[in-house]
């Protein structure tokens, strides 16, 4: 007996070494192109695309997903990471750049760039896209039960209202939270002046007696169970899932403001694998591929050439996945407050231990 | 015990692999923690290195003490709770006959070859208010309401997460117990009571120790718990701490924070093992008295 | 009294398996969210077999679990041994370096672990994944297994040295056979402990050795997939089936062994 489960440790034992073994050899041999290493947000790279480029160009694609900008900034930051393109969120872009993560793009190397929307040219945040090309966009919003509220809701002020005490949610991200806590005070969501922040933080500390929690997670779920009435929420998959699935929960842009958010691809500094990543660059800004985005992921598209491509044409006016064109002219990019950030954090550090 | 030469040539030699395992993947990176927690923070993320106290002295402000406070509470309220089920659950497997001890400890452990978030959304579900106990309630006319967010979701799962490494360290050492020592106890006539209090818990006292350390410890590092069971308006230390590295992108004050943690968590096990040293050395005198009696 | 321990045992039971039979049950559900129920389909195994990603990253964790759980139990064994048996000085040093990383969020833990070996040169993949969860996992090993010991009777080892035994038969007959329930609860409590780890893989994973938790907890954002709850449902019936068909006669040998007491 003592034998028998000796040798099936060791076989075991052996087995996952030499897989291990294979993994670090392959891992190793990253001077040609034929392999390209992603490292990005899950459910933002349907299989399709990836399928549909591996068969295009013969280069095996692996990805891996992160939960955070700052977990995968600290991922590259160590250095030697081994991956080839990130998808950093708008305001991860500049701080990226600082660190010198990134390469820059070389744009005569690219192919299909005009076919951008104009809102994602020249962003604010990457003047003239120098290190990054947006792919993904989305809105913060509001997402809500009709069923639970009784009425259409229309802007921040319906989630400090005393009525839905108790099945009110807030994102559970600092500068997420802060969008709702600034504008509904007439505030700009990217204001950096300490007193702005300070009345910011009031409205938070003011809400939080109302919440029934915080959660960046499930919200929608909640939502559409009617076990929230209201909640600050991301435009995207998991808000449109809710909206299908509910014919009373509905997504919009508060009347006080909008905000967007993108979901950039970005070559890493020092990538082996050069070639590769701008083939994937040239081959995510073909119209046909990034209208798969909207098709599989419930996602909007960077695209302006990819709209009329989307199978289900209500995908595009949907506004918990495309927020419509004249909510938007207000809207900003939620970019990084530099300095300010410590008088956010000192707010949000108070907002949750109150 | 003879503790001849021979042996603790030997027990030394025992103990390398482990340390030095411990000295370069914990101690080291402690080191490193430590250092950090002086250094000046960057606004962009990382450290600029140099010597500071700001960090501690950030700490001082009393919002900090006032997560840590709530959250020994919950760390000291989930040791108690998980270190009773633990014992209980133990004991019945201990007694079960020895052929179906193996497939009991098993199937304490199967539940976790499950994910834990898929475990917990289904937690949720099942509390929620479209879920069953919510419907059964309401079928018995019971006026009920989603127990989701609440403080008790929190306490139960955080039961579920840490039941395990509360009975296995218990029924591991109730196994090592000398059979005939209930039996003899049996025999003077000890009821249940009694039985427990001088012979299985104070001959289990290692295991119940570590079944203390192992759910008391780590509670203050939960984060997805509070937030998804708890409706995240009460953060942990975790969830602090997870928020000052991604977030605040403020290495430095986490590093500090962490030191407190880990310096106020050390003091209490140490006294904590004082304390389970003298109890079990005092039992275990009496247990072997009772027992040549 | 021992009844009432028994229904509260069972009870535990119910509590243990309750979200697992939902979890069986949701698998099952036609719907793509798990709060309404749409009919019986088989719909998420199909995708579940489909996701080639998924399936990887199961394999990742399986080697992981299973490496590390090893490596932490028999490093635990080893120092539990000398600790307890031996009575090597510094027991309350080694104790306390032992339970950092139970005490350090892990968080703290894994950044630091990630400039270590980024300073040492290794890249991330199978062996700073494997490296991290020994770490995390040794203290779980080494208590259990140091508790156990701890209750041994030290007067069993040495009336087999009275008899005339030598140390290594001492061990090999008398002091094993009475530890090996506590070895087999380390393994598996370390094995379960990485395979449900999500912060220390976050830093220590690389390319293309992401693992399942990893990937599910990335997953939230946009919503977790019900093939989740078909692969968390295959997972537990599978090993309910090599426990039954195969397991059972070989682990009461294990466990069930034990010195003339038994």
């Amino acid at each position: 007996m003592k034998s028998k489960a000796l040798a099936a440790v060791g076989v075991t034992v052996a087995a996952a070494l030499a897989l291990t073994g294979c993994s670090a050899a392959g891992g190793s041999s990253s001077g040609d192109s034929t392999k390209l290493h992603i490292y990005a947000w899950s459910g933002e790279i349907p299989d399709s695309v990836i399928k549909g480029f591996e068969k295009e160009t013969g280069i095996t694609v692996t990805v891996d997903n992160f939960d955070s900008n700052e977990t995968m900034i600290s991922k590259l930051a160590a250095g030697n990471s081994g991956y080839d393109i990130v998808e950093p969120s708008q305001y991860a872009v500049p701080l990226m750049v600082e660190r010198d993560l990134l390469a820059k793009v070389d744009k005569s190397k690219l192919d299909g760039f005009d076919n951008l929307a104009e809102k994602f040219v020249d962003p604010s945040f990457d003047p003239d896209n120098g290190y990054s090309i947006p792919w993904a966009w989305g809105t913060t919003g509001i997402l809500y039960n009709e069923a639970c509220t009784g009425a259409p809701v229309t802007g921040w002020k319906d989630l400090w209202n005393e009525k839905y005490k108790g099945k009110i949610y807030m994102l559970d991200n600092m500068l997420s939270a802060y969008i709702g806590g600034m504008q509904v005070e007439g505030l700009s969501a990217t204001s950096t002046k300490k007193a702005d922040i300070e009345k910011g933080t009031q409205a938070l500390l003011d809400q939080k007696p109302l919440l029934a929690g915080y959660n960046s997670d499930n919200y929608a779920d909640l939502v559409a169970t009617g076990d929230a009435c209201i909640a600050e929420a991301y435009s995207g998959t998991s808000s449109a899932k809710a909206v299908a699935a509910n014919p009373d929960v509905h997504y919009i842009l508060p009347e006080e403001g909008g905000t967007l958010w993108t979901d950039s691809f970005s070559i890493v500094k020092g990538t082996a694998n050069e070639s590769a990543a701008y083939k994937w660059l040239n081959y995510t800004l073909q119209p046909e591929v990034a209208a798969l985005l909207t098709d599989d992921a419930s996602l909007a598209s960077t695209n302006q050439a990819a709209l009329e491509l989307v199978k289900d044409q209500t995908q595009v006016t949907n506004p918990a996945i495309y927020a419509p064109a004249d909510s938007l002219d207000n809207a900003e990019f939620i970019v990084d407050p530099g300095k300010a950030l410590a008088y956010y954090q000192d707010g949000w550090t108070r907002v949750r231990a109150s | 015990m003879a503790n001849t030469r021979r042996d603790s040539v030997t027990g030394a030699l025992m103990m390398v692999p482990a340390s030095i395992v411990i000295l370069l993947l914990v101690v080291v990176p402690m080191v490193i923690i430590a250092r950090d927690s002086f250094a000046i923070s960057d606004p962009l993320g990382g450290n600029l290195g140099g010597f500071t106290l700001d960090n501690y002295a950030k700490l001082l402000d009393p919002v900090y003490g006032k997560t840590i406070g709530y959250s020994l509470g919950m760390a000291v309220l989930n040791a108690i709770v998980c270190t009773i089920v633990g014992y209980v659950v133990a004991y019945y497997i201990a007694t079960r006959p020895a052929r179906r001890q193996p497939v009991l400890l098993l199937l304490v452990i199967i539940p976790f070859l499950t994910d834990f978030l898929v475990r917990t959304f289904s937690w949720i579900t099942l509390l929620g208010s479209g879920g069953p106990i919510i419907g059964i309630a309401k079928a018995l006319g019971i006026p009920a309401t989603s127990l989701v967010p609440s403080q008790t979701a929190v306490v139960l799962s955080l039961l579920y997460a840490f039941l395990p490494v509360a009975v296995f360290p218990i029924y591991a050492s109730m196994r090592a117990i000398d059979p005939s020592l209930r039996e003899a106890a049996a025999d003077l006539g000890a009821g249940w009571w009694q039985t427990h209090a001088r012979v299985f818990v104070p001959l289990s006292a290692s295991g119940l120790a570590s079944s203390v350390m192992l759910t008391f410890v780590p509670t203050l590092g939960v984060f997805v718990i509070p937030v998804l069971l708890g409706g995240g308006k009460d953060p942990l230390v975790g969830n602090l701490i997870v928020t000052l590295f991604t977030e605040f992108r403020n290495e430095p004050l986490g590093a500090a924070l962490s030191m407190v943690v880990l310096v106020l968590m050390l003091a209490s096990v140490a006294l904590a093992g004082l304390v389970t040293r003298l109890v079990s050395r005092g039992a275990r005198r009496s247990a072997r008295s009772e027992r040549s009696a | 009294m021992d009844r009432v321990v028994a229904w509260f045992s069972r009870l535990i039971f119910v509590f243990l398996y309750l979200p697992i039979v939902a979890l069986v049950v949701y698998s099952l559900n036609a719907s793509e969210v798990s709060y309404r129920w749409e009919g019986v389909s088989l719909r998420w195994y199909v995708e579940l077999f489909a996701d080639r990603l998924l399936l990887e990253t199961l394999r990742t964790s399986l080697i992981v679990g299973l490496v590390s759980a090893l490596l932490a139990t028999a490093l635990g064994f080893l120092s539990s041994t000398a600790l307890v048996r031996f009575r090597v000085k510094g027991r309350g040093v080694f104790l306390g370096a032992i339970l950092i990383p139970l005490i350090v969020p892990e968080i703290v833990l894994g950044v630091s672990l990630l400039t270590v070996f980024s300073t040492a040169g290794i890249p991330t993949g199978f062996v700073t994944l494997i490296l991290g969860h020994t770490v995390i996992t040794l203290p779980l090993a080494t208590l259990v297994q140091m508790g156990a010991m701890s209750s041994l009777d030290p007067s069993l080892p040495e009336a087999a040295a009275d008899l005339g035994a030598g140390a290594w038969t001492t061990f090999r007959r008398v002091t094993f056979p009475l530890l090996r329930p506590a070895v087999l609860a380390a393994f598996l409590l370390s094995f379960a402990t990485s395979f449900g780890n999500i912060v220390i893989s976050t830093f220590t994973s690389g390319v293309g050795t992401t693992t399942l938790p990893l990937r599910i907890y990335s997953q939230l954002k946009s919503g977790l997939t019900p093939e989740l709850n078909a692969l968390g449902t295959l997972l537990v019936l599978l090993t309910l089936a090599i426990i039954l068909v195969v397991g059972v006669g070989q682990l009461r040998r294990i466990l069930a062994g034990g010195p003339a007491s038994q």
